[in-house]
C-alpha cells in the first residue's frame, strides 16, 4: 500500500534552515578552485626553445610563432621563433602544456580573466631570445 | 484522416504530411521558461488535450560533424566533447574509443579504470540534475535546490580529478590525460556514500510527497509497442521493462569487470522514470566505489602516433540519456574523414512527442522533460518541401551557396 | 472624518504601514524559503537584502511599460489602480491598535467577503485585457481555482462570526478576549490558511501564475509601473489575508495589559499584533516551501471533495456550540 503523505519535506527544511547556506557570496567572498583547475595559461620564456609544437596542437589557434632573430643552422640562417598567445580565444584544454617538451607552459588558477581592453589579453612575454 | 470539421481541422496532403488550421494549434517554444533548449513544438489543441504535435528541430545546429573534418584527430577531442555541457565525457570517450579501434594499440587497464570512473560521476551528476529539473517543472522548487545543492559534491569531484566542472578534457587518443590526485581514492568513496543517502532520502521523498507524485504518476505512459516501433534508448526505453543498457551489452573501458546493475520498471510513466534514473544514479556511486577498490597499477595512458590508419569504426557508449553511437572513417591522414554521431535524443525525440498526446498543456513541462531532452546534443537540418512531398539533406557547399543567392537577391536583386 | 482618523488612515495604521508591511513580508518569504533550500536569499540592498523588494518595486516602476497592440491599453494601463485598491480599503478595517480599527461598520466581515470577490474580479479583468494566449489561458484557470476556493473561504471566515455573534471585525477580534478562536474552530483556521493560499496563487495552489508552464500567467503582458503595482497588490492582499486570520481566529491585537499609559498599551497591542502577524505568516511560508504545485483539476477536486464539507461541518459545530 503506497503511504500517502503531504509535506514529508518539512522535516528536511527545518533541518537545513538552521544549518549555514551553502552559497559562496562571490564576489563578495572568495571562490576557491582545486589544485587541477584549469585557469590562464603561462609560460616561462626560459625553457621555451621555440620548437613551434604548441602552436601545432593548439584547438583554438591561440598561438602564433613570431620570428625574433637569426641563427646559424650549419650554414644557412634561420628564424629564432618565440610564441605570442592571444588569450582570448582560449579555452585551457591544456594539450599545450601536456605536449611541451621542455615543461615551458603551465595552466594557473587563474579564472577572473575579464580586461577592459582586448589588447591586454595578447601574451608576449616569450617573445625574447632565451638563448 | 479525412476533413474533421468538429475538432481541430487537420487534413492529410499528398506527402503524408498533417496541415493544420490556425487556430487550433499552439506554438511550444522555441523559446519557452520549460525549454532549456530552444527547440519548435506545434502542439494541436482539442480543447485543452493534445491530440497531435509535431516538432521542428534545427534551431541548435551547429555543423559540428563538418568542423570535425578540418581538424586533427586530437583537436577534435576539445570540439567534441563541446557538442554538450551534460553528457559531455560520453561525447570524448565515445570519439577517442572509436579513434583507438582504428589504430593496433590497446589502451593499459589504469586508462580504462579511470575512464569509468568519471563516467560514472558524469552520470551521477547528469541525473542529479535531471532529478532536480523535474521537481523544478511540477513547482517543486526546494526539491529543486536541495538536489543541485548535493549534485554540487560530484562537480567538486570531477573539477578535482579533471580540472574543470563540465568540459572535462579527460580523456585523450591513448588513455586518459591525468591520474588521479593523492588522497582521491579515499574522497571518492566517502562521497559516494554521501551522495547514496541523500538519494535513499530523495527517493523517499519523491516518492511519498502527495502533491509531487500526483504531477507525475501516470504522465506519459508508453508502452513496449510504442519503444519498439520508434527505436527508443535509454531509460526512456528500460521503464517499459525492456532491460537493455550498452554497458552490460557490449562491455567498454571497464565494464567488463565493474558490471553495472540494469534498472528496468514496467509502468512506462514519468514516476517510473524517476525511480529509475534514481536508483542508476545509486548504482553508479556503488560502481565508483567498487572502481576505486579493483582499480590496476601502471600508465595512465600510451602514446598513439598521429597518424590513424585507414578504416571505419563504429562504437557506441551508454551515455546518461542512452545510447550514443560514433562512427569515425579515416582515411589515413592526419584529420578524420568522417565523423557521424548519433545522440540519444535524436532517437527519442519522437517517443518525446508520443508520451505529449492526450495530456493537457500543464503537463507539457513534465512529460517532456522526462523523456531528457537535450537538444543541443541532437540537432540536424532537414529540409523538406511540402508540395513536392519530398525530403532531402542539403549538403554544406550547396547550403552555402544557396545562402549567398538568396540574400543577394533580396538585398538587390542582382 | 476628522483630519486624525483621515492620518491614520494613509500613515499608521493604515495605507503605509501595512505596504511597509508588504514589502517585509516579501522579504520574509524569499529569506527563509532560501535559507530552507540551503541557498542565502536577497543579501545585497540594505542590511540582510531587507530593502531588496523596495528596490525590485523602483526597478519595475522606472522600466519601460510595454503594451501588446491587441490588448485593451486603457484596462492594462489603469486597471491595476483599482486592483490595488480592494486590499488597500481591506486593511483600514483590522484592529491593529488596540480594539479599534480606523474604519468600522457593523457589517465590515461582509464588505471583506466583497474585496476579495473583486480582487479575483479585478485580476480576471486585467487577464482578459491583456489578450494574449497565455494570459487567456490562466485567466481559464483563475475561474475555476476560484470557484473551488471561495465557499470553503467564505464559511472559514463566517464561523468566528457565528461564534462571536458580531458581523464586524473589530467586534470578533473583542469577542475573543478569554479564548482564541482557533482553539474553538481549528479546521476553520486550518481551512482558512488553505483556501488563503489559493487566493495569493502560492504554491501549492500557484497555477494561474505557473511560471513554468504559462510564462506569467495573467500577469504575462504586464511591465514597468503596472506589473510594480501588481506585485505590490499580491504583497498587500498577503499582509490582508494574514492580518484577517489574526482579527478571526487569534485575537486581533488583544493581549495582557500590562501599562495603565494608554500610548504604552498602544505600543503593546500593536506588537502583538505584528507578532501573531508574522507567526501566521511563517505558517503560510513554511506550507509554500514544502509542496509541489498541484494540477487544476487536481486542486478542484481537493476543494469541493474536502475542504467545503470539512468546513460545513465545522460552521455546523459552530452552530451547535453557540446555540447552547
Amino acid at each position: 500500500m503506497v503511504r500517502r503523505k503531504v509535506g514529508g519535506a518539512v522535516g528536511e527544511m527545518f533541518r537545513t534552515g538552521l544549518e549555514p547556506p551553502v552559497t559562496v557570496e562571490y564576489p563578495f567572498g572568495k571562490k576557491v578552485v582545486t589544485e587541477r583547475f584549469r585557469g590562464k595559461l603561462d609560460i616561462d620564456p626560459i625553457k621555451c626553445t621555440g620548437c613551434s609544437i604548441c602552436e601545432i596542437v593548439c584547438p583554438a589557434q591561440v598561438i602564433t610563432m613570431v620570428p625574433v632573430g637569426k641563427k646559424k643552422v650549419g650554414d644557412r640562417e634561420v628564424d629564432i621563433k618565440r610564441p605570442s598567445f592571444e588569450l582570448f580565444a582560449c579555452i585551457s584544454c591544456g594539450q599545450c602544456v601536456d605536449d611541451c617538451k621542455f615543461g615551458a607552459l603551465t595552466l594557473t588558477r587563474d579564472f577572473e580573466l575579464a580586461v577592459f581592453k582586448k589588447e591586454s589579453t595578447l601574451m608576449k612575454k616569450a617573445l625574447v631570445v632565451g638563448k | 484522416m479525412s476533413d474533421n470539421t468538429e475538432g481541430p481541422h487537420y487534413t492529410e496532403s499528398s506527402a503524408g504530411l498533417m496541415e493544420y488550421s490556425a487556430e487550433s494549434a499552439m506554438p511550444f517554444g522555441p523559446v519557452h521558461p520549460s525549454l532549456k533548449e530552444p527547440e519548435y513544438f506545434k502542439l494541436i489543441l482539442e480543447g485543452e488535450k493534445i491530440v497531435q504535435v509535431m516538432p521542428r528541430i534545427g534551431y541548435v545546429h551547429r555543423g559540428i560533424e563538418r568542423a570535425a573534418q578540418d581538424r586533427t584527430w586530437v583537436k577534435n577531442v576539445y570540439l567534441v566533447e563541446r557538442i554538450c555541457g551534460i553528457c559531455s565525457f560520453s561525447h570524448s570517450l565515445g570519439y577517442t574509443q572509436g579513434v583507438e579501434n582504428l589504430t593496433p594499440f590497446e589502451i593499459p587497464r589504469r586508462a580504462r579504470y579511470l575512464r569509468t570512473v568519471v563516467h560514472e560521476l558524469e552520470r551521477i551528476h547528469s541525473h542529479l540534475l535531471w532529478l532536480g529539473l523535474i521537481g523544478h517543472w511540477a513547482g517543486f522548487d526546494t526539491l529543486f535546490m536541495w538536489i543541485w545543492k548535493d549534485r554540487e559534491h560530484s562537480l567538486d569531484l570531477l573539477e578535482a580529478i579533471t580540472g574543470n566542472r563540465v568540459n572535462k578534457s579527460y580523456s585523450t587518443i591513448g588513455g586518459v590525460r591525468k591520474d588521479l590526485p593523492d588522497g582521491m581514492a579515499e574522497r571518492l568513496k566517502t562521497e559516494a556514500g554521501f551522495i547514496e543517502k541523500r538519494l535513499d532520502y530523495y527517493e523517499d521523498l519523491m516518492g511519498g510527497e502527495e502533491t509531487f507524485t500526483i504531477r507525475t504518476r501516470g504522465m506519459g505512459r508508453i508502452n513496449q509497442e510504442v519503444t519498439r516501433r520508434l527505436s527508443t534508448v535509454g531509460p526512456l526505453l528500460r521503464c517499459t521493462g525492456i532491460p537493455r543498457d550498452i554497458r552490460v551489452e557490449d562491455p567498454y573501458a571497464a565494464y567488463d569487470e565493474v558490471v553495472p546493475e540494469v534498472m528496468t520498471s514496467n509502468d512506462g510513466d514519468v514516476a517510473s522514470l524517476i525511480t529509475i534514473r534514481l536508483k542508476e544514479a545509486r548504482d553508479s556511486c556503488r560502481m565508483i566505489k567498487e572502481a576505486v577498490d579493483k582499480m590496476p597499477s601502471g600508465d595512465f595512458k600510451i602514446n598513439i602516433p598521429r597518424a590513424i590508419p585507414a578504416g571505419e569504426s563504429m562504437f557506441h557508449v551508454e551515455a546518461p540519456r542512452g545510447e550514443l553511437f560514433y562512427y569515425v572513417k579515416s582515411a589515413g591522414g592526419s584529420t578524420p574523414e568522417r565523423v557521424k554521431i548519433r545522440t540519444s535524443t535524436m532517437a527519442n525525440i519522437l517517443t518525446g512527442v508520443e508520451m505529449l498526446k492526450g495530456h493537457t498543456l500543464a503537463d507539457v513541462p513534465v512529460v517532456l522533460t522526462g523523456m531528457d531532452p537535450c537538444f543541443g546534443c541532437m540537432d540536424r537540418i532537414a529540409v523538406l518541401e511540402v508540395d513536392k512531398g519530398k525530403e532531402w539533406s542539403i549538403g554544406g557547399e550547396a547550403l552555402r551557396k544557396y545562402g549567398i543567392d538568396y540574400y543577394s537577391k533580396r538585398r538587390g536583386g542582382k | 472624518m476628522t483630519p486624525i482618523e483621515v492620518l491614520q488612515l494613509l500613515l499608521f495604521p493604515g495605507l503605509t504601514f501595512f505596504v511597509w508591511l508588504a514589502f517585509l513580508f516579501e522579504w520574509l518569504e524569499r529569506k527563509t524559503a532560501a535559507r530552507m533550500q540551503g541557498r542565502r536569499g536577497p543579501v545585497v540592498t540594505g542590511p540582510y537584502g531587507i530593502l531588496q523588494p523596495v528596490a525590485d518595486f523602483f526597478k519595475l516602476a522606472a522600466k519601460e511599460e510595454i503594451v501588446p497592440a491587441e490588448s485593451d491599453s486603457f484596462v492594462l494601463r489603469w486597471g491595476p489602480a483599482l486592483y490595488f485598491a480592494a486590499p488597500a480599503i481591506g486593511v483600514a478595517f483590522i484592529p491593529v491598535v488596540g480594539a479599534q480599527s480606523i474604519l468600522y461598520d457593523p457589517l465590515d466581515l461582509l464588505f471583506m467577503l466583497f474585496i476579495l470577490a473583486f480582487s479575483t474580479l479585478m485580476a480576471l479583468m486585467l487577464g482578459y485585457a491583456s489578450a494574449g494566449r497565455y494570459s487567456t489561458i490562466a485567466i481559464g484557470r483563475l475561474v475555476v481555482q476560484y470557484t473551488g476556493y471561495e465557499i470553503p473561504l467564505i464559511l472559514a471566515m463566517v464561523t468566528p462570526a457565528v461564534l462571536a455573534r458580531n458581523l464586524s471585525i473589530a467586534g470578533i477580534a473583542a469577542a475573543q478576549a478569554n479564548l482564541w478562536y482557533i482553539f474553538l474552530a481549528p479546521v476553520a483556521f486550518a481551512v482558512f490558511i488553505i483556501a488563503a493560499l489559493a487566493e495569493l496563487e502560492k504554491p501549492p495552489f500557484d497555477i494561474p501564475s505557473a511560471k513554468t508552464e504559462i510564462v506569467g500567467g495573467w500577469m504575462t503582458e504586464f511591465s514597468g509601473n503596472t506589473l510594480a503595482y501588481v506585485k505590490l497588490t499580491k504583497n498587500l492582499s498577503y499582509a490582508f489575508l494574514s492580518a484577517l486570520a489574526v482579527s478571526l481566529f487569534l485575537g486581533g491585537a488583544g493581549g495582557p495589559v500590562l501599562s495603565a499609559d494608554p500610548t504604552v498599551q498602544a505600543v503593546l497591542y500593536t506588537v502583538y499584533f505584528l507578532a501573531k502577524l508574522f507567526a501566521v505568516g511563517f505558517v503560510i511560508f513554511v506550507i509554500r516551501t514544502a509542496l509541489a504545485r498541484v494540477r487544476i483539476d487536481q486542486a478542484t477536486r481537493l476543494f469541493w471533495t474536502i475542504l467545503t464539507p470539512l468546513s460545513l461541518a465545522q460552521l455546523a459545530v459552530a452552530i451547535l456550540v453557540v446555540a447552547r
